[in-house]
């Protein structure tokens, strides 16, 4: 027994020492974990540009829920790169996940809202009393509903806040369990249709002062062994970004096809999220540069200080925490060239 | 031998040796029964995950150290995760658990009964059974959150689902096992079916349906978390989903730990039960 865990030990110090050094310069596969949401990932997926940035490399694309299970996933190491938004990204970079932000993949507007039921007769925040309200936990809507309850001095306890992912809201909506979700595209415009209107946008809460956004990621040891590779990644995102801008009707297209949706749905769900073409992502609004990082440090900071008063985080982290989190140099180094 | 004794009590020793000989004969019977296995793996695993997170040898996101997570049960315990205290998240949890289980013997036992004495009411319900037994808990829930919504009922549902064919298949199981000969004799006294029931059947197979609602409350138990993944505010298996959103392990590993436990506890109830309502079963069928 003990020979053969010895044996079985020195065989995998083997292969891990021969695999590191073997193919220090290529990564056999490359693992994007996507958020179910409408961005121009979908175009750089659909056109297949990471893989015509990685020739020979296999290509696997995970589809996540939420920021909650993409959390689950970076920390299980089950993707190399990923998508976040600000309330999952400063959980994670409080807890010590091996990550880095490298760019902005879009910037938040009514492509995420909050929808009431019209019967219900709902004015204003104060109404939702006693009402049944769903949010998947942990992302930026449910970040944003706590967000604007305490920005109103409503107490969130006099409401029943419940834990949905998007295409549980659209279920529990159709049955009638619930009075108001804020969730996103594109099951949010399932939704829409059926005695609802929308009640607030994260763009109007960004206009208060909250802005929200989705970072993409890449794990710390994926970007140690294989920096050119995180180039390559940020490249081929940056081209969907400017198809996107270049090319709405054929996006629409894309986007109504990846999500078997209407023409006119997905056309409607792209205005309510703002893609920022690469260049534009190294100034001060954004992320910034690796001299002078963007206000998306504050925002990250602003996050977790809202978190930690919500007891979802043991601390806030300083400064430093989130500007070594925030790497702009990959996007830098694509952009120059 | 009694005078002595009596003299060692009248002495003021009479206590303290019986302590001692009571401690020795506690170590004995652990040593003697094997027990001491029992412990030394568990003090392993313990000492274990004290090591490997005293010497820094694991992330503390995924393996926090055993003193954070006793930290963590003790603030929960005090102060509460996200608005309910650790007994509340227990008393919920505990609740679906055993309303599901309850409904699963009052139906199941029954059923099993029928099913094992009749054999068209086999013929009629094992399909169904059969079908839907290995089917992914998660998958089945999906499909009970359609009919039954977000609340309440779907979680029981789903608890009580997967708690049934455990103890349907070992009702089946015990009363077809029922020794021909009791039968037989039951019926020359003149038995008829209702009787033959209550009084071979049931006594009969009393121990291997005990074996079947172990069986089953374990089930309800591993279907636990996936209940409460939706819409639940409150449990410990949705404690440990939310937890988990939040990176914080500590509140994962503590959660699991008191799910465990509770277990264990439980299934020393039935069993205590099953002594103190079947005496039969203390004798031992070889």
């Amino acid at each position: 027994m003990k020979k053969l865990i010895l044996s079985s030990i020195g065989m995998w110090a083997g292969l891990s020492i021969f695999s590191a050094g073997a193919f220090a310069d290529k990564p056999e596969e490359v693992t994007v974990g996507y958020l179910n949401l409408v961005n121009a990932q979908l175009v750089t997926k659909s056109l297949g540009l990471v893989q015509k940035e990685m020739p020979g490399v296999k290509i696997n694309y995970i589809k996540v829920g939420g920021g909650g299970d993409m959390l689950r996933a970076i920390a299980g190491n089950q993707v190399d790169f990923g998508g976040l938004g600000n309330p999952p990204t400063a959980i994670g970079v409080t807890r010590g996940l091996p990550i880095q932000g490298i760019m902005v993949l879009n910037m938040l507007d009514f492509v995420e809202s909050m929808v009431v039921r019209t019967s219900k007769n709902i004015k204003k925040l104060e109404d939702l009393k006693g009402k049944t309200i769903a949010a998947p936990f942990g992302s930026t809507t449910h970040y944003l509903l706590m967000t604007a309850l305490a920005d109103e001095g409503i107490d969130p306890a006099s409401m029943k806040i419940i834990d949905l992912r998007p295409n549980d809201i659209a279920l529990a909506w159709a049955r009638g369990d619930i009075d108001a979700a804020w969730f996103w595209e594109p099951a949010l415009g399932a939704v829409l249709k059926d005695d609802a209107h929308l009640f607030m946008t994260s763009g109007l809460m960004a206009a208060r002062g909250y802005p929200t956004w989705d970072v993409g990621v890449v794990m710390n040891d994926f970007a140690e062994k294989y920096p050119d590779y995180v180039n390559k990644f940020v490249t081929a995102e940056c081209k969907g970004i400017d198809f996107w801008i270049e090319n709405p009707a054929e996006t629409a297209q894309i986007i109504a096809t990846e999500l078997g949706l209407a023409l006119e749905d997905a056309a409607r769900m792209m205005k309510g999220t703002e893609m920022v073409p690469c260049a534009k992502q190294l100034t001060d609004q954004y992320i910034g540069t690796t001299e002078k990082n963007g206000q998306f440090v504050d925002t990250l900071i602003a996050t977790s200080e809202f978190l930690f008063s919500q007891k979802r985080l043991p601390l806030v982290a300083e400064r430093s925490v989130f500007e070594d989190f925030i790497d702009p140099s990959y996007l830098e180094t694509v952009v120059q060239q | 031998m009694q005078t002595n004794q009596q003299a060692v009590e009248s002495n003021g020793m009479g206590i303290a040796i019986r302590l001692r000989q009571r401690a020795l004969g506690t170590l004995a019977n652990i040593y003697y029964s094997g027990k001491y296995l029992s412990i030394l793996s568990v003090a392993t695993i313990l000492t274990a995950w004290f090591l490997v997170s005293y010497y820094g040898l694991a992330n503390p996101i995924f393996l926090p150290a055993p003193e954070s997570v006793i930290k963590t049960f003790w603030q929960v315990a005090t102060v509460g995760y996200q608005g309910s205290t650790l007994l509340e998240h227990i008393g919920t949890s505990l609740y679906r658990i055993l309303v599901a289980f309850l409904l699963a013997c009052i139906v199941g036992i029954p059923l099993g009964v029928l099913m094992g004495t009749s054999r068209s009411a086999h013929r009629i319900f094992n399909p169904i059974i059969e079908f839907y037994r290995p089917l992914p808990p998660l998958g089945l829930y999906t499909l009970l959150v359609m009919w039954l919504g977000i609340g309440e009922s779907s979680k029981l549902a789903l608890l009580f689902l997967s708690g049934l064919p455990g103890i349907i298949i070992a009702t089946i199981q015990a009363v077809t096992d029922i020794n021909p000969n009791y039968i037989r004799a039951a019926k020359s006294l003149g038995a008829g079916r209702w009787a033959l029931i209550r009084e071979v059947y049931l006594p009969g197979s009393g121990p291997t349906i005990l074996t079947g609602m172990r069986i089953s409350l374990g089930f309800i138990y591993t279907v636990l978390v996936a209940a409460e993944i939706v819409a639940a505010t409150a449990g410990i298996g949705w404690m440990i989903w939310d937890s988990a959103k939040f990176l914080l392990s500590d509140v994962v590993i503590m959660g699991l730990i008191v799910l465990g436990l509770t277990g264990m506890m439980m299934d020393q109830i039935l069993k205590i039960c099953g002594k103190i309502f079947m005496p039969w079963t203390r004798i031992k069928r070889s």
